[in-house]
């Protein structure tokens, strides 16, 4: 169980970029958090992962707190971030270094087989694409069978086409061990394919703002009406969280859901 | 058809990787050969009587002749010992101070000024001090080959230390890696193009300090070979300790560039200016 407890952050220069942030995640559970550039998500994510404390509250994983980056806990960045002095299998296998060669390989081996880039074991990262890179990084990070894994908008860069495959992969690889996944994103269909949970977040300073359950059935129909009802109330959601008018009639959506769940 | 076609590809494929791989690098020949070619049919021309300047054929002779001796090589051997010595500290000191102000803000803030005081400083400049210092011998040319070689791999080293990705070091910090495995996983490797560079800058300067400290005041090294040229008013000499020179300079340049290679076969270099 991760638990955040009141996380605040405030910067040295005054500007306080989240503010009272709590939040529950239950083992496997699939939170993605949505909002505008600037809200915080990635401070929020940063100070889960360790990598920056918060000022005010705690990130606690089973109890303990983290203060620093945690061996249950992987991380994936916006860019795939690999290491270009290293082929494709180093890179996979950086997390288990302390592991015995045999175990490393076979792991590495089978983890890339998983995704479709087996040939690609002895091949640079320079030489991979941009999807086929971002690929290898969350084998990077989930090779090490993390209890939590953190992802930074890691599809945003991607076309679109890539991006509903890496969707579809990341699914495929959470499936195997179920960890904990904590997305955050500014794209509102990737947090439908992918959440359990929607935090929707608001800016200045970062709170949430709302939280919308979602249990569409897996694998998620994209062109469902259903999966469109969910969409719709994200993106009302994150209006309202902005203080605009919502295109979305309220009324509307409700009936659409109503479809969805009679037919 | 299809396969006519891809065979005539490949064809054309092999043969543009035939001129890539040795046509091409032949092409910086064609300056020097036409040169050297031109000269040489001027003086039997009569055109010049390639006196202050001789003709390749006599500096050829020349450099046969000093090689036949081992005048040559023992010369260029006492010069190619200097250089590496000097070369040596010179990489273990810039090494290490450029590795200091690379990581501490505070290192680089005290020394960094004085560091660039002292690197515009003409290498002559030192001879005489240094001669002072650490006698007439080998002690002081090794000495001022060694500040030569310091400051371009200080500067390198410091410059790449400050360069090295943050995205990347927090790669290393997300994986946990302590002090030692972050320098030997990451900040090395990352920094190893650049320090490759300043290593090469580094021996070039090596190769124009040990001929200031040849030329003042030394019996032996191709530099000495080079002022008894001039004094005994032997330019074919004087030309073939250049030649030693040149040689001896891009084959120690080329030694550093092959060891390093096997390290940098993934860096992503579309072409390598051969």
């Amino acid at each position: 169980m991760l638990t955040l407890e009141r996380i605040g952050k405030t910067y040295p220069n005054g500007v306080r970029a989240l503010d009272g942030v709590s939040l529950e995640v239950g083992p496997g559970e699939i939170v993605v958090v949505v909002g505008g550039s600037g809200c915080g998500k990635s401070t929020l994510l940063r100070a889960i992962s360790g990598l920056d404390q918060p000022t005010q509250g705690r990130v606690m994983l089973d109890g303990t707190e983290i203060t620093a980056p945690h061996p249950q806990i992987g991380i994936i960045f916006q860019e795939p971030r690999l290491l270009p002095w290293l082929d494709v299998a180093a890179n996979v296998g950086f997390g288990l270094e302390d592991r015995p060669r045999a175990e490393r390989q076979e792991r590495v081996a089978r983890a890339l087989g998983r995704v479709g880039l087996a040939e690609k074991v002895r091949v640079w990262p320079r030489e991979l694409s941009g999807g086929q890179a971002q690929r290898v990084a969350i084998l990077r990070a989930l090779v090490p069978r993390p209890q939590v894994l953190l992802l930074d908008e890691p599809f945003s860069a991607l076309d679109a086409f890539t991006r509903a495959d890496l969707q579809d992969h990341l699914l495929d690889l959470w499936a195997d061990l179920k960890p904990t996944l904590i997305m955050v994103t500014h794209d509102v269909e990737e947090a439908v394919v992918l959440a359990d949970r929607i935090m929707v977040m608001r800016a200045h300073p970062g709170r949430f703002f709302e939280a919308i359950e979602s249990d569409l059935p897996r694998p998620r129909d994209r062109q469902s009406a259903a999966f469109d009802f969910v969409k719709r109330r994200v993106l009302a959601a994150l209006d309202r969280s902005l203080e605009r008018a919502t295109i979305t009639d309220d009324a509307e959506t409700r009936a659409a859901a109503g479809a969805a769940l009679w037919w | 058809m299809t396969a006519l076609v891809g065979e005539g590809t490949v064809e054309r494929r092999t043969a543009q990787y035939r001129w890539a791989r040795f046509g091409r690098p032949m092409l910086g020949l064609v300056l020097p050969v036409a040169v050297a070619l031109g000269w040489e049919i001027a003086v039997r021309m009569g055109l010049s009587n390639g006196r202050l300047l001789p003709p390749p054929s006599v500096i050829y002779r020349t450099f046969v002749d000093l090689a036949a001796t081992g005048e040559l090589q023992e010369h260029a051997l006492v010069t190619l010992w200097r250089v590496a010595w000097g070369f040596v500290f010179g990489v273990a000191a810039g090494t290490l101070v450029g590795a200091l102000a690379g990581y501490s803000g505070l290192i680089r803030r005290l020394i960094d000024p004085t560091m660039q005081g002292m690197r515009a400083v003409p290498s002559i400049a030192w001879v005489p001090l240094f001669i002072l210092w650490f006698g007439i011998f080998e002690a002081s040319k090794i000495i001022l080959i060694a500040v030569g070689v310091f400051f371009p791999v200080y500067l390198g080293v410091m410059g790449a230390v400050l360069s090295v990705d943050r995205k990347i070091v927090e790669v290393g910090r997300a994986f946990r890696l302590s002090g030692f495995a972050m320098i030997r996983r990451i900040l090395l490797p990352a920094v190893l193009p650049a320090y490759v560079l300043s290593l090469r800058a580094g021996l070039g300067l090596g190769w124009m300090f040990v001929l200031a400290a040849e030329f003042l005041g030394a019996s032996s090294g191709l530099g000495f070979l080079l002022i008894d040229g001039q004094q005994l008013g032997k330019p074919a000499q004087i030309v073939a300790a250049i030649v030693a020179f040149a040689i001896l300079g891009k084959a120690t340049d080329w030694l550093i560039v092959l060891l390093s290679a096997p390290f940098l076969r993934w860096e992503d270099v579309v072409d390598r200016g051969r």
